[in-house]
């Protein structure tokens, strides 16, 4: 004990005389551009500041960071780059983002030193979090989704991040193509004999010996996309306000309709996160529902990610299209 | 319970007992059976009792009997076998320990697997259910050597507890980081450690019947040798029976069975503990229940009624849906801890008083030389806390940035940096100075704060505000850490004051209450917000992520306050840590002293979970160190602690910052690392 202090106290010693002079930074660090300043307001009700349209922007959560590529901004920092590179293939990171550390706690001191002109986050960062972030740069908290309306909280987000980011125009065009991608997604759907029909979307997890499946409700975004898509949500649990996700296990399924036809989303980058293709194969309940015999049961492609934006969104529609033609 | 209910009156001859106990045990396989069918025609299907009958008897649709046959049948056959199996494991270890304590739980065993699975999942291996087994296996045996060896068999029913508990706590912050680290590799790790019993058709049942079966056919052919060790160790070696390998093959056996049940359903907590403790009162009326041949396979259909039994509870309570999201593990859980808590306020203090320490005096030279180089070591950290990160600074940044000279990135980096190092070197500070007040109070070198549950209650409390009022402020949420503190240390104190702090008991009562907290925290996560498990984790994790100036003020405060207090009644203190009698010789008002130093103990552990979550042992080793450094005078080692476990939590926090940056580990995960080899150490020491 004793020894390992006088050998902390040494090594105290020799760090102030090495690191007692210099700075890290030059003088003529804050020349400021005389830029068009602008207040915008986020969903927390917080007022930001900008100077000028933000450049170098960091995402903590992958939908925002989703919203900007889409928008033709590179993120300077992205909050578990591995991770949005599995889940959301979708809508590729073009630069090489810096790794700003994990969603539920990105790292303050990896975003400082990018010197961000703006962060973006979710409702989803603790309030603390967001409160220090504030001191780092402005900050736009946007709420992670809403249950009420999922596909105006998406657009709502959107347009914020483009007038913050000086997109706005590629902002509309993004909202016009997609909607405009589900009337026609809803006409082919009707043409192909689907309207009205009866439809559920599900991810799961295997953990040990159980699996765990989440539904989609009406609540959440797949799920009113597939309504405005003509589709009938089928799943009678409840949600959660934020995401409308619910819970469930396999002989929950027993209650959605015969006729229903069941799509998910899977990763074959996570093995956990595919009990549909896999355990369930060999499970008497799964395999005797309806339309599971009927195949009615349909994997969409990997890398569509569920919470994203407009673009994922657009993936998603021609991806049930496709599959419900079929 | 029900069990003990239909006890039908008995004479104490021995055929009226051989048929009073056949009575019993046929009422507690009724109960097991009737309890199987209600759990049969529960679950998310509607597929009620008329359905599960036309099922049985072939007359189902095809949809029901598949629900029925797929899901319901082999969730019922696992709970069944969860529940007999950890029930004989918890019988067969508290018999050759001679011990009423010993389970899987209390011997770490349920922890050691947890870990090995996670680390087998954190690593990216996804194992076939054998071999996960195999490798739960391993882990738990190896948890369960560790806690048997360190605390010697047959001897003190409580050193076995805490060290098995101890082991637990630092086993699970070992894995709770992995969570941490590897959120997408863990999904769904958090909530099967909480154990569930539902199951993915009859494949994993299929596939544990035998391992359980070659567990429980080797405890019930090893009964006799085991019913010889309950004469004693000699005794048993007299009448030629070898000890030694008698509680090798049972302990590994144990451990055997309680890995199937890990497997197959994840740690359901404290079957193991609390199915052999109902028996027991049964056994003292019927004889033949004493023999471990009967005893054993009674323990495991209580074991069965118990896990059924709180399975069918949840499910009767809660809506189906969010049922399934709750695990039947958190329910035993929460009634094995009240039962740890009623077993211990009148469990008889076995062990004894723990040696008084024996140390050196210390002069007043070393004082001066131990405070200096700590000051310095503090000193050393602290700036090494505010340099080293993500990005690098100098010196020279920090001056220029208390000047309000520096640039903008180099205030950003200190404005959220500096605030972490002062909640860390706060907190250590707090907890140091609340694990030496509670350990001269209840002069029980291993009382503190987290063993204690007054940290976990104060999560608790953080927690429950957190998540029903989003807008709470630092304030706030040091009020809610208090009241939940407050509660659990009126709990633990009030429980253990019976009997004038007995020295384990107290240590006892507080490992029930923090076991039941974490299962309460859980329960409050799942509810509330399951699809943001991270949030609650990092609380429970002991992080000073995210904190700002304002939140540390509250803890400044108390701790100011604290060591004000300590330092002018120094003398007091003295005396109160020296024994029952000199103090009231001298005329002092113990009891009230005690109360009052206990409070101001309780502020400051609230205080600090509320600035940075629960960290785990700085109040005991802290204080020990600092007796051990500088002798027993609390003049010397209030500063001592103080210095030290702001210097011990300040380092956790800085390499939990650094080492896998920019991701990050809370500082608790940490200290748990450092504080459980050392809890464990002082176990074997006092042995002596």
């Amino acid at each position: 004990m004793k020894r390992l202090l006088i050998t902390a106290a040494a090594a105290t010693a020799a760090a102030l005389t090495l690191s007692a002079c210099g700075t890290t930074e030059s003088a003529d660090d804050e020349a400021k551009k005389g830029a068009e300043s602008f207040t915008l307001t986020d969903d927390t009700g917080a007022k930001v500041k900008l100077n000028g349209p933000a450049k170098k922007v960091v995402g903590t959560e992958w939908n925002v960071v989703e919203s900007l590529i889409s928008l033709g901004v590179e993120p300077a920092g992205v909050s578990d780059v591995k991770g949005y590179k599995t889940w959301d293939s979708a809508v590729p990171l073009k630069n090489d983002p810096k790794d700003v550390g994990t969603r539920g706690e990105p790292s303050m001191d990896t975003i400082a030193s990018l010197k961000p002109d703006l962060v973006l986050a979710t409702t989803d960062l603790s309030a603390a979090a967001v409160k220090q972030l504030r001191k780092v740069a402005p900050v736009l908290t946007v709420k992670a989704s809403d249950a009420a309306d999922p596909i105006g909280q998406m657009n709502k987000n959107l347009d914020l991040i483009a007038k913050a980011t000086g997109t706005t125009e590629q902002a509309e065009k993004l909202k016009k193509d997609f909607d405009a991608k589900l009337a026609a997604g809803k006409k082919k759907l009707a043409a192909a004999g689907h309207g009205g029909a009866k439809f559920a979307f599900a991810d799961g997890y295997v953990t040990g010996n159980q699996t765990s499946i989440r539904p989609y409700t009406g609540g959440s975004l797949i799920g009113a996309v597939n309504e405005k898509l003509g589709l009938k949500n089928d799943w009678k649990v409840k949600g959660d306000k934020v995401y409308g996700l619910g819970t469930t296990d396999v002989e929950g399924l027993t209650k959605l309709d015969e006729k229903v036809e069941f799509a998910y989303i899977g990763n074959d980058g996570d093995k956990g996160s595919n009990p549909f293709a896999g355990v369930l194969k060999k499970d008497k309940v799964w395999t005797s529902l309806p339309f599971v015999k009927k195949g009615n049961v349909h994997r969409l492609p990997d890398g569509i990610w569920m919470f994203g934006g407009p673009e994922s969104m657009n993936r998603y529609v021609d991806s049930v299209v496709d599959t419900l033609k079929k | 319970m029900a069990v003990t209910a239909t006890t039908p009156a008995t004479r104490p001859s021995t055929v009226a007992s051989r048929t009073g106990a056949a009575a019993v045990t046929a009422a507690l396989v009724l109960l097991v059976a009737v309890l199987a069918v209600v759990d049969i025609a529960q679950g998310t299907a509607s597929v009620g009792a008329p359905e599960v009958w036309k099922a049985l008897t072939g007359r189902a649709e095809a949809g029901d009997s598949s629900v029925v046959i797929a899901s319901r049948l082999p969730r019922m056959t696992a709970g069944l076998l969860v529940g007999v199996v950890l029930g004989m494991a918890g019988a067969a270890l508290q018999a050759v320990s001679r011990n009423v304590l010993a389970a899987p739980d209390t011997l770490a065993v349920n922890a050691g697997s947890y870990l090995a699975l996670g680390i087998a999942a954190a690593t990216g291996l996804s194992l076939p259910l054998l071999a996960s087994s195999g490798v739960a296996f391993i882990g738990g045996l190896a948890a369960a050597t560790v806690v048997l060896s360190l605390s010697g068999l047959g001897t003190g029913t409580v050193r076995l507890v805490l060290a098995g508990s101890a082991l637990t706590f630092g086993l699970t912050a070992v894995t709770e980081g992995l969570l941490l680290l590897r959120p997408r590799e863990t999904e769904g790790l958090y909530k099967w450690n909480q154990g569930s019993i539902a199951q993915n058709g009859f494949d994993g049942v299929l596939q544990m019947v035998p391992v359980a079966a070659v567990g429980l056919v080797g405890l019930v052919l090893l009964a006799r040798r085991v019913d010889a060790l309950a004469l004693g160790d000699d005794a048993a070696q007299g009448v030629g029976v070898p000890v030694r390998s008698t509680r090798v093959i049972a302990v590994v056996l144990a451990a055997l069975l309680s890995t199937a049940a890990v497997t197959l359903a994840g740690p359901i907590g404290f079957v193991g503990l609390c199915a052999p403790a109902l028996v027991r009162p049964l056994a003292r009326r019927f004889r033949v229940l004493t023999k471990s041949r009967a005893r054993l396979p009674f323990a495991g259909l209580t074991g069965a009624a118990l896990v059924l039994g709180s399975d069918v509870l949840l499910r009767a309570v809660v809506p189906s849906d969010t049922a399934v999201a709750v695990p039947t593990g958190v329910v035993t859980s929460l009634v094995g801890a009240v039962f740890l808590i009623v077993m211990a306020a009148r469990a008889r203090d076995t062990a004894g008083a723990m040696p008084t320490e024996r140390l050196r005096i210390r002069s007043r030279a070393t004082f001066v030389v131990t405070a200096a180089v700590l000051v310095l070591a503090l000193v050393g950290v602290t700036i090494a806390g505010v340099l080293i990160g993500d990005s690098k600074l100098l010196l020279g940044d920090v001056v220029n940035w208390t000047q309000g000279r520096s640039g903008q990135a180099v205030t950003f980096v200190l404005d959220t940096r500096v605030p972490r190092v002062t909640a860390a070197l706060l907190a250590g500070a707090a907890l140091a100075l609340a694990g030496t007040l509670i350990q001269a109070v209840t002069r029980n070198p291993l009382a503190e704060p987290s063993v204690l549950g007054v940290t976990n209650g104060a999560a608790v409390g953080a927690v429950l505000l957190v998540t029903t009022v989003p807008a709470v402020g630092s304030w706030g949420i040091a009020g809610g850490a208090f009241a939940g503190a407050a509660m659990s240390s009126v709990l633990v104190f009030g429980l253990a004051a019976r009997g004038g702090f007995q020295q384990n008991r107290l240590v006892l009562v507080g490992f029930g209450v923090a076991t039941g907290s974490t299962a309460v925290i859980s329960l409050l996560i799942i509810l509330t917000d399951p699809f943001n498990a991270t949030k609650a984790l990092t609380w429970l994790s002991g992080s000073t992520y995210g904190r700002t100036f304002p939140d540390v003020v509250p803890l400044a405060i108390v701790l100011t306050v604290g060591l004000a207090v300590a330092v002018t009644r120094r003398t007091e203190l003295d005396l109160v840590s020296l024994d029952e009698d000199t103090p009231r010789l001298l005329g002092l008002n113990l009891s009230r002293g005690r109360l009052g130093f206990l409070v101001l103990s309780v502020l400051l552990s609230a205080t600090a979970v509320a600035a940075a979550g629960t960290i785990g042992f700085v109040g005991l080793v802290a204080p020990h160190a600092a007796r051990a450094l500088v002798g027993r005078q609390h003049v010397r080692v209030v500063p001592v602690a103080v210095l030290l476990g702001a210097v011990l939590v300040c380092t956790a926090d800085l390499v939990g910052r650094t080492v896998i940056a920019p991701a990050q580990l809370g500082a608790g995960l940490m200290t748990a690392v450092i504080g459980t080899p050392y809890f464990l150490h002082l176990l074997v020491r006092s042995r002596r």
